[in-house]
Parts: structure tokens; sequence; C-alpha cells
């Protein structure tokens, strides 16, 4: 709309915004229904606090799961868009890197936590006998092992980046110049591959791999925390810090700039010099390595995991993704938010077993309105 | 002393030969225009010379050395710049980070050349983080052709710099080009606006159906009848 522009007549102008409003497309009306929706959700939200139908500490706890949720689908989510600006194919197989950072981070943790007591068999596959540890008997908690835990977080990068080279060597890298759709179809079966491998050594039980969490009582006055989960904060603090660090990576070093550069244009990085498969292969080291320390810290916060873990995830990194622009990593990181926070604030108005679906739902509503997704379009990596 | 030495040239893409025995030379510091009318292989030849076709043929000699068969990362190292004509720039990439990737290969940016960039486009400094995405279509043509000056070439390929350009932009680009060339760059232009890169060029290589039809320097080439009537438009 003309808003601002001087060379046009009032009188043109209001013409303008009638026409606008007496015929307004079908995103408008969307975007216009979306924000309603939302200030009608705020104002009773405000009403439920009002009324102390809802306590205000609820609702901080939802928020703060959210964040807590996002954070970790970010980590997964940033090496799924990388790999699609730099890559061009959606890769169906980042939720399993996923699973691969989780079992294989811990089994080194454990290994490390019960080094001469138990058996290595025992240990790398969480006691597959009843006769075996307990994470609790291994104090696997970052107070009691905090060596073992640090140790097992960097192995589950490390080792997911190894797996996810060799696969690219064997699979992805014969197929370089091949079309989205066939890359698409062989990540597809890349996933159920490495999914059921690690079936054959984990089972398709559900393991449990950590000691219950320290919680800190004692929290400064300025903290809005009445106790603190310390493997929640352990998360958290890892998170934020490989996010920055990687933002500081892409934005003043000069493989991060070739990584955009290679983002926005191939052909043209190829003719400029940018050595473009050390730009593939760095692609694949930091994406796998996040998505691996993503697995390793769901299972520190959750305890609980089996070989879909990563899998099940997949489903709202690519809405996250997807929400945020796909192949845009700041794109992903705004996504990410948004789809933990629904998941969690949503929980004010519906049961938790139906979570996901308002996460979808506005997924959904959001790409009628903007199909590019929130950053779409302003690829910045 | 020739600088490039095209000789025999066939290429084309896949299994399509689109050059014909072409044969190309730019001296030292020499600045050449190949014309011709739309589809005559013009940008191919040039992307040949910068190893982006499929060579099926005779010899490209650069500096004494054979470059054909080198793919484009081993080219620019000997001296070669090519712009290409579209997507020449990377866009969310500020007009800085552009200059610098075409300074990758190199360990340092070399700060004295992205000086001597800014002195001549100072637009370019004066936009310096802004995205280039968000440049004009001619400024992002300075921003193209002063990445590929980054690694201060001896001779630039230049692939239509005037397409897309507003009328009144055209003779300035041109000029631009001038002042390239005369700081001892040499320069192989690829141009639609034929008479103007012509009069311009110190030669130029009138190209139809992939073959080289007509050589002599510009002026030559502008007064030919035959030239004029089948290939300027009268």
């Amino acid at each position: 709309m003309g808003v601002g522009n001087t060379g046009k007549g009032v009188s043109e102008f209001v013409d303008e915004v009638r026409d606008r409003l007496s015929s307004p497309s079908g995103q408008e009306l969307f975007a216009l229904l979306i924000v309603l929706g939302i200030v009608v959700l705020a104002l009773d939200l405000v009403r439920r606090l009002a009324t102390g139908e809802m306590a205000f500490g609820r609702l901080w706890r939802y928020t703060w799961n959210g964040l807590v949720d996002s954070l970790y689908i970010a980590l997964a989510a940033i090496g799924l868009s990388m790999t699609y600006s730099i890559l061009r194919f959606a890769n169906f197989s980042h939720g399993d890197l996923v699973t691969t950072g989780a079992f294989s981070g811990w089994a080194v943790a454990w290994l490390i936590g019960g080094w001469g007591v138990y058996g290595i068999g025992e240990l790398v596959l969480f006691s597959p006998t009843a006769a075996g540890p307990t994470g609790g008997e291994l104090g696997m908690n970052v107070l009691a092992s905090p060596v073992a835990i640090l140790v097992g977080l960097v192995a589950a990068a490390l080792l997911t980046v190894a797996i996810a080279l060799a696969i690219d060597r064997l699979v992805y890298r014969r197929m370089r110049n091949a079309s989205g759709i066939s890359l698409l179809i062989a990540s597809v079966g890349v996933a159920l591959a490495l999914r059921y491998i690690i079936g054959v050594f984990w089972t398709v039980e559900s393991h449990s791999a950590t000691a219950s969490a320290p919680i800190l009582e004692e929290i400064p006055a300025w903290l809005p925390f009445e106790r603190l989960n310390l493997h929640e904060l352990t998360l958290v603090v890892t998170a934020v810090g490989l996010i920055v660090g990687l933002h500081l990576l892409l934005q003043y070093t000069k493989l991060g700039k070739a990584m955009r550069a290679m983002a926005d244009n191939k052909d043209l990085a190829l003719i400029t010099g940018i050595p473009t498969e050390r730009v593939i292969f760095a692609t694949w080291s930091i994406g796998a390595g996040l998505a691996g320390v993503a697995g390793y810290l769901i299972v520190l916060d959750r305890g609980q995991f089996s070989i879909n873990i990563g899998w099940f995830l997949l489903l709202l990194i690519f809405a996250a993704v997807i929400l945020g622009g796909i192949g845009s990593i700041y794109g992903a990181l705004v996504g990410s938010l948004v789809i933990g926070l629904t998941i969690n604030v949503s929980l004010v108005w519906i049961p938790a077993d139906l979570n996901e679906i308002a996460a979808f739902t506005l997924m959904i509503l959001i790409l009628i309105v903007k199909p590019d997704g929130l950053l779409g379009g302003v690829e910045t990596a | 002393m020739a600088v490039l030495e095209v000789a025999g040239l066939d290429a084309g893409y896949g299994d399509l030969q689109i050059i014909d025995d072409v044969d190309l030379t730019v001296d030292d510091g020499e600045y050449v225009t190949i014309v011709g009318p739309n589809g005559a292989g013009k940008s191919t030849v040039m992307k040949s010379v910068f190893g982006l076709t499929v060579h099926m043929g005779g010899s490209i000699e650069f500096a004494g050395e054979e470059i054909s068969g080198y793919r484009p990362e081993q080219i620019i190292t000997t001296g070669i710049g090519y712009v290409p004509q579209n997507d020449n720039v990377f866009p969310s990439l500020s007009v800085l980070e552009n200059l610098e990737m075409g300074a990758y290969i190199l360990d340092d940016v070399p700060q004295d050349r992205l000086e001597r960039i800014f002195d001549r486009f100072p637009i370019l400094e004066e936009r310096r983080s802004q995205a280039a995405g968000d440049l004009s279509g001619g400024q992002r043509q300075m921003l193209a052709m002063g990445r590929a000056l980054m690694l201060d070439p001896d001779l630039l390929l230049l692939d239509e710099p005037s397409a897309g350009l507003a009328p009144d932009l055209v003779g300035e680009m041109f000029d631009r080009i001038d002042q390239i060339n005369a700081d001892g760059t040499g320069v192989l232009l690829v141009e639609q606006n034929a008479k103007e890169a012509l009069r311009r060029c110190d030669r130029g290589y009138v190209l139809v159906q992939g073959q080289n039809r007509y050589v002599a320097s510009g002026e030559a080439l502008l007064a030919n009848e035959q030239v004029r009537q089948d290939f300027l438009g009268g």
C-alpha cells in the first residue's frame, strides 16, 4: 500500500485502502485470522491468569520447557537446514544422526563411568541383561561424573561426524549431481539402515542412561526459578554456546563466509575458487556434530531413549526448518523457537497428547500465508 | 605477444558441439571483443576458456601454459578472471564479503587491491556492509568485476556486462572497462551491444554459428559494409 507515498493524493490513497479492504486476497484473510486467533488466545491467557484459573508459575514453566525444547530442536534443525542449503536435498536421515549421537555418546559416557568395574559389553550396550548396572548406579549425573558426561558429549559429536562423513563418502558423494528427489529417497534408505543397524546392537527396546538429575535448590533471587534442574541447565548452556559459536563461525571466519557463499550460489562459488568439497565436508561435520550433540543432550534431559528418538524428532525438526524458511540457518532458529514454544504453551488449552497437533497446525497456517517460511527468501546460509 | 591463444577450438555442452574450429588471441593488455548474433556461441567461447564447457578439440594456451582440461578453480590461479553474465554476486553476503570471496584462494585478503577496487568503484565502499542482493543491477556488475579483480588477473573475461542495465548506465559501464584495461589488464568482452563494444576495443571477432567469420580492429569491423549490414543492423 502506498503509505508514505507523497506523490499520491489523499483521496487516491483512501481509494486504494478501500480497494484492498473490499477485496482482500485469501492469504491476507488467513493472516488476519491467525492474528485474531493469537489475540483471542492471549486475552484468554490474561483472563486465566487474572482469575487465578492458572498460576503464573505454571505458564512460566511451560514457557521455559518450550525454550528448552526449542534449543535441542534448533541444534538438529540447523544441520538439516545446512545440508539443504549446501547440498540441495532434504536429508531424511538427519533424525537418525540424532539417534547416532545419543547411542554413541552415552556408550562412551558409560564406558568411562564404569571402567574396570563392569564389563565393556555391559557398559557399551547399556546393560542388556538384568545383572548390569543402571545409570543411577553408575552415577550418571553432571555432578557425580562430570568428566564422563563431558567426554560423552564430545564423543557424541565426533562419532556422529565420523558416521555422517562415512555415509557421505559411501552414498551421497557418488550422487553429487543427482536430483534433489533421488538424494531425498536415498536418504530415507540411509535413515532406515542407520536406525536398524543401531537396533541390531542395542535392540529396539527403551534404555535408561542417566541417574536422576541433580536439582539446585538455592537460586539467586533475581532468577525466575524456584529450583533448577542441572541437566536441563547443561542442555541450555551447551546449546546456546554452540549456536552462538556457529553464528560467529558463519559471520566472521573465512570458512563460514564460504559456506554462506556456497549456499547462495554453488556455481559462482566454484568459479570463485572456493573449494566446494571442503565446504561440503565442513557442512556435514558441523551439521552432524550438532545433531549428535542434540541427541546426547535430549537423553541427558529425559533419561529414557530408544532407536526411534531421532526419527520421532525428525517431524518437529522439519517443521521448524520449513517454518523458518528452508535453507536459512537463522530461519531454522526462529522456526525451532516457534515450534518449541507452541508444543509447550499450547498445554494451557489442550491435553499433552495433542500438543504436537498445535505445532503442526500453526506451521500449516503460517505456510499458507508465507509459503517460503518466516525468513524465506532471505537465505542467510 | 599473445597471452591467450585459442587454436582450432571445438567445444560444447554434453554431446552438443557449439563451437567449431575457433581461433582467438588476446595480446598482453589488449582489449578484444567478440560480437555476433544470438546463439552464435559467443559466451560459450568465453566459458570454454574458463573450463566451463566440454572440451572437444583444439588448444587453449594462456601465458604459454596449456589450460584446456583445467578446472575453473585451477584456471583462476593462472591469472584469468571471469565475470559471468547472470547471478554473479553472492546476494546474502555483504559487498565486502563478496570481495573477500574473490580472494579466497589467497591466504589473506590483499588490502591494497581492496583499496584500489574501492577507489575505482566508490559506491562499493559506501555500501560495503550492505547485502549484495540489495544492490542495483549496475552496482552488482561493478561488484562482480571488483570480485574478479581481487586476484589482479592478467586477463579479465566479461560476459555481457551491459545486459539488463538501464541505457544511461551502459556508457558508464564501458568507461569502467576502458579504465580497467588502461591499468594494464587484458580484457576479453562478449557483448550484445556490438557497436559500442567495437568502438571501444582494440580488436574484434565476429562469431557466427560457432565459427569465426571476421577478425579485424574494431574500427575496421565498424567500417566493413558487410559486417554492418549483417550484424550491426545497417
